[in-house]
């Protein structure tokens, strides 16, 4: 078996993913990790898919793209190397410490160089973004930029320094920014 | 009087608020315009004072009718309230959303019952036992004094949700 990854766009409209799944289903695929949402309007698809050996990725991917193209769907459909054991691992820091988990949220006026900056910064501290979104906020006065990202740091990382960089940065962008430990209860 | 709420990114949402050093003809106005904005938009289970632009320590809450409302106070306005006593019991996710975010709800885990303290417009301790509906309500009112917004309590990145219909 092969692991692909299929990605699929285009303006949101009921059916998208039972016509996606119908033609994966008839290569023999079968569905993996997946998400999927709507981005201003628009259905965004991600699908790790396992496929037969037999089946090429172009011919899988022409297929979709021939069975959704009445949805107005575009399809990518690429190979994915194996990542190896611990395919959920978060840390991603190459470190075999237990990484500490951290929600950042990150809001104010919209301008462009947000996500950038704060990403950038995030890396610099080897930090690790293991989930993020954002949304544009159309307030009734200015637009607002909301984004919220998880987070994780190695053990031996200097949390405290990237929360202090991070605040300063969010006050050069005029953003404010919040930084805490995701302490979500866990069954 | 009602007084025009503020959005996103508006900077005195995201300030903690001064303690109200004094109970005067001002706070008490403060106080009543809390409650009259409150009355004047429909939807509205509270409103905290830098949502009207005032940076003091104060909110109004009226879960009154939700239905997921227990307990219920009615009009509650406050002026340094604060929770003086959580639960031990786990944390509930409920959405939230808030005229200050007008898009946009999301996931947010709240003590589910809490001690509510703080002094009436007339400068009286009051003690206030909330749970369900009325305690979240007023823990999101009191995160708004410490400058904080659900949007910075979400459970997950993912769990934010728009509120109208896709553009």
């Amino acid at each position: 078996m092969a692991r692909v990854a299929v990605t699929a766009f285009g303006a949101d409209r009921p059916g998208m993913v039972a016509g996606v799944t119908g033609v994966l289903m008839d290569h023999g695929g079968n569905l993996e990790d997946s998400a999927m949402t709507i981005l201003g309007g628009h259905f965004a698809m991600m699908l790790l898919v396992e496929i037969p050996d037999d089946q090429p990725v172009e011919a899988l991917e022409a297929d979709l793209a021939a069975g959704v193209a009445d949805l107005g769907l575009s399809v990518v459909v690429r190979p994915v190397a194996d990542v190896g054991a611990g395919g959920d691992d978060e840390n991603g820091t190459g470190s075999t410490e237990e990484p500490s988990t951290w929600s950042v949220s990150v809001h104010g006026a919209d301008r462009p160089g947000i996500v950038h900056q704060v990403t950038a910064l995030l890396a610099h501290h080897g930090a690790n973004v293991v989930d993020l979104s954002t949304r544009v906020v159309a307030s009734p006065m200015q637009a607002a930029y909301v984004l919220l990202l998880r987070i994780t740091v190695g053990a031996s990382a200097d949390v405290e320094a990237l929360v202090e960089e991070l605040t300063a940065l969010g006050a050069t962008l005029g953003v404010e920014v919040h930084v805490r430990p995701d302490d979500a209860d866990i069954l | 009087m009602i007084r025009p709420v503020l959005f996103l990114p508006h900077p005195v949402l995201g300030r903690p608020c001064e303690r109200v050093d004094v109970i005067d003809d001002v706070a008490r106005a403060l106080a009543a315009d809390l409650l009259d904005t409150m009355r004047a938009s429909a939807h509205s289970v509270g409103v905290a004072a830098p949502q009207i632009g005032v940076s003091l320590r104060a909110f109004c809450l009226d879960v009154s009718g939700h239905p997921k409302a227990r307990s219920s106070h009615g009009e509650v306005v406050l002026l340094n309230p604060e929770l003086v006593e959580a639960t031990a019991a786990p944390a509930e996710i409920g959405r939230e959303g808030c005229m200050s975010v007008p898009d946009l709800t999301g996931d947010v885990a709240r003590v589910p019952s809490m001690v509510l303290r703080g002094l009436t417009p007339e400068g009286e301790e009051r003690e206030l036992e909330m749970d369900a509906f009325e305690a979240r309500a007023a823990q999101h009112e009191l995160d708004h004094l410490d400058g904080l917004l659900f949007l910075d309590r979400l459970v997950s990145a993912e769990r934010v949700f728009r509120r109208r219909s896709y553009r």
